[in-house]
């Protein structure tokens, strides 16, 4: 699997790149969605995968991201692109406030507390809270991107800006695997009692998983208002966080786990659209066979990211 | 700065109606290899959780260097250098050898949580002197060909091992070792006893719970004898092997198990 990743890489980004050029319109909108739902199933990863903490919520930090974007454009006139840092801060601090006390919960009862606050959100957006979320309708007529000079105007722009902000959360991952912070989320999903006791803060490194996911979460909710130029309640519901859940149980807790539970769980389905409900019947038992045939997911984490130095001549596996 | 002893003082930690560790006082000094016995249930391992901060002790106190730690968490008492092993051994078992050594810099590292999402030339450095450390404890533990593997493939010697690693990657000033024996065949066990006396030789202090006498008796400086969660007796392994009221209690027990 590792030199299938190292030959894999390349080939999907080429294919990346260069695919808004052989869609049609309607595909393109599916290929930028597909670009977003894995920036924010990669967030979900860092708190469900890595960090092994059952989040049954991710779309509510998904949608606060999108609605701060919306709300700050269209009733407050600020430009796009300067809604982006309030996207991400916002709902990264949330993820922080709401984690602080639930985090030490165990996963099944973290997971009904999840669903709750992402309950209760949808309801707040769809009463028309403060008057600024526009009620069950949402917000829609949102300015277009403005990237210091390119007017994000064409749908093919838009897909480069959400290309742009996956590759943003691959470099993330990626660096997060090779640091302190990453290796603490692994230990503490693994046995959180050894890792409080080798000296690892399980609680902060926790709440700093939701931190995190939340806020790549806020930017791929920008994305999201960007794409739509609006934002509605039902895009956000619960439902949409179990999707996110799935994609992470079916793909597998590594990078091209989750871009493959992102493609089976959400282009395929648009795929096979004209089977009309049928397709879910099948996704049914699809993701019924996945885990019970590959428990770990389609493509499960890796682990043994170590330094070659390390690696003796005569290794026994890995 | 105040001695590298651990002080324990009427430490007293109940369960409901059950008192596991009652009024134990013990002093364990800089450099020994202190023993801990009992019979099974006797409280050794209530004990140990007390001092590492998985319990925290109703009554009594616990200082470590003339400072009160009773009721810090179990960080924070990694942190002032005091780590421990499990006697059910708990690795992170689907990651690698060197993966779980690195678990043990963890407190020693020098980056900040921001650095797992911006690097810097700093965390980078960071990164490779802490990996160089975790060859360190692989060359000792003589772990180096099982780096890459992940440790729940291993044999149960060799994840005992890893644990020990772990632990010592912290650098700590007491190692605490929760019957790193047990399930040990008797030519991993003489291993043991050569890698603690080593680690004893780095100037790190060994408190230990064992059931495998003849090692307790070979190994260890001063030993605490407890039963039912109180000392019945301390001293130096030759005063305990003589000692009554433990050949009652303990060594007694041993012979009604062989029959």
């Amino acid at each position: 699997m590792k030199s299938l990743e190292r030959f894999g890489y390349p080939v999907f980004f080429v294919v990346i790149a260069i695919l808004p050029f052989l869609l049609d319109p309607r595909w393109q909108a599916v290929a930028i969605t597909f670009l977003i739902f894995a920036v924010v199933a990669l967030s979900q990863d860092i708190i469900l995968g890595k960090a092994g903490m059952f989040n049954m919520g991710q779309a509510l930090f998904f949608g606060m991201g999108a609605y701060l974007t919306a709300i700050l454009n269209a009733k407050f006139g600020w430009p796009m692109l300067a809604t982006i840092p309030v996207a991400i801060l916002i709902p990264a601090l949330m993820g922080i406030l709401l984690a602080g006390p639930i985090v030490h919960l165990r996963g099944d009862y973290l997971l009904v507390v999840t669903i709750g606050f992402n309950i209760v959100f949808v309801q707040v957006v769809q009463n028309n809270l403060g008057g600024v979320t526009g009620g069950p309708n949402g917000i829609f007529g949102l300015d277009a991107m403005n990237l210091f000079g390119i007017k994000l105007a064409s749908q093919v722009s838009v897909y480069y800006f959400a290309f742009a902000v996956l590759l943003l959360t691959l470099g993330i991952m990626a660096n997060l695997e090779k640091s302190k912070a990453g290796r603490a989320l692994h230990y503490l999903r693994e046995d959180p009692l050894a890792a409080e006791s080798i000296g690892i803060n399980t609680r902060v490194y926790k709440i700093f998983a939701f931190g995190l996911g939340a806020g790549i979460a806020g930017l791929a909710g920008t994305v999201y208002a960007t794409q739509y130029a609006a934002v509605s309640p039902e895009a956000f519901e619960f439902i949409q966080s179990v999707l996110f859940f799935s994609i992470v149980l079916v793909g597998g807790s590594s990078i091209p786990g989750v871009l493959l539970g992102v493609f089976v769980m959400f282009v395929l389905p648009e795929i096979f659209r004209e089977f009309a409900t049928w397709r879910f019947f099948i996704f049914g038992f699809a993701m019924i066979l996945a885990m019970v045939l590959r428990p770990r997911g389609i493509w499960p984490a890796t682990f043994g990211k170590i330094p070659k130095f390390l690696i003796k001549e005569s290794n026994h596996g890995a | 700065m105040a001695p590298n002893n651990l002080v324990l003082t009427n430490v007293t930690k109940r369960f409901g109606g059950l008192t596991a560790v009652d009024e134990l006082n013990m002093t364990v000094e800089e450099g020994q290899i202190y023993g801990v016995i009992g019979p099974n249930g006797a409280g050794k391992t209530t004990v140990f959780n007390c001092i590492t901060g998985i319990y925290q002790s109703e009554e009594g106190s616990v200082k470590w260097r003339g400072e009160e730690i009773r009721g810090l968490t179990p960080y924070k008492i990694v942190d002032r250098g005091i780590v421990r092993t499990f006697q059910t051994i708990r690795l992170f078992g689907q990651m690698s050898v060197a993966e779980n050594i690195m678990s043990g810099r963890h407190i020693k590292s020098q980056q900040s949580w921001w650095h797992g999402i911006v690097p810097t030339p700093g965390s980078r450095r960071d990164e490779l002197e802490n990996w160089q450390k975790v060859q360190e404890q692989l060359e000792f533990f003589n772990l180096g060909e099982f780096a890459a593997t992940p440790t729940n493939s291993l044999p149960y010697g060799i994840q005992r091992r890893v644990e020990m690693a772990r632990a010592m990657a912290v650098d700590p000033t007491l190692l605490i070792l929760d019957e790193p024996a047990a399930g040990l065949n008797d030519k991993e066990t003489l291993a043991l006893l050569e890698t603690i006396f080593q680690i004893r030789d780095k100037g790190v202090t060994v408190l230990l719970i064992e059931h495998d006498m003849d090692l307790v008796m070979q190994v260890t400086d001063y030993l605490t004898v407890i039963n039912f969660g109180k000392k019945i007796a301390e001293g130096t392994p030759d005063e305990i092997q003589k000692d009554p009221a433990v050949i009652e209690a303990y060594l007694g027990s041993e012979d009604d198990d062989d029959e």
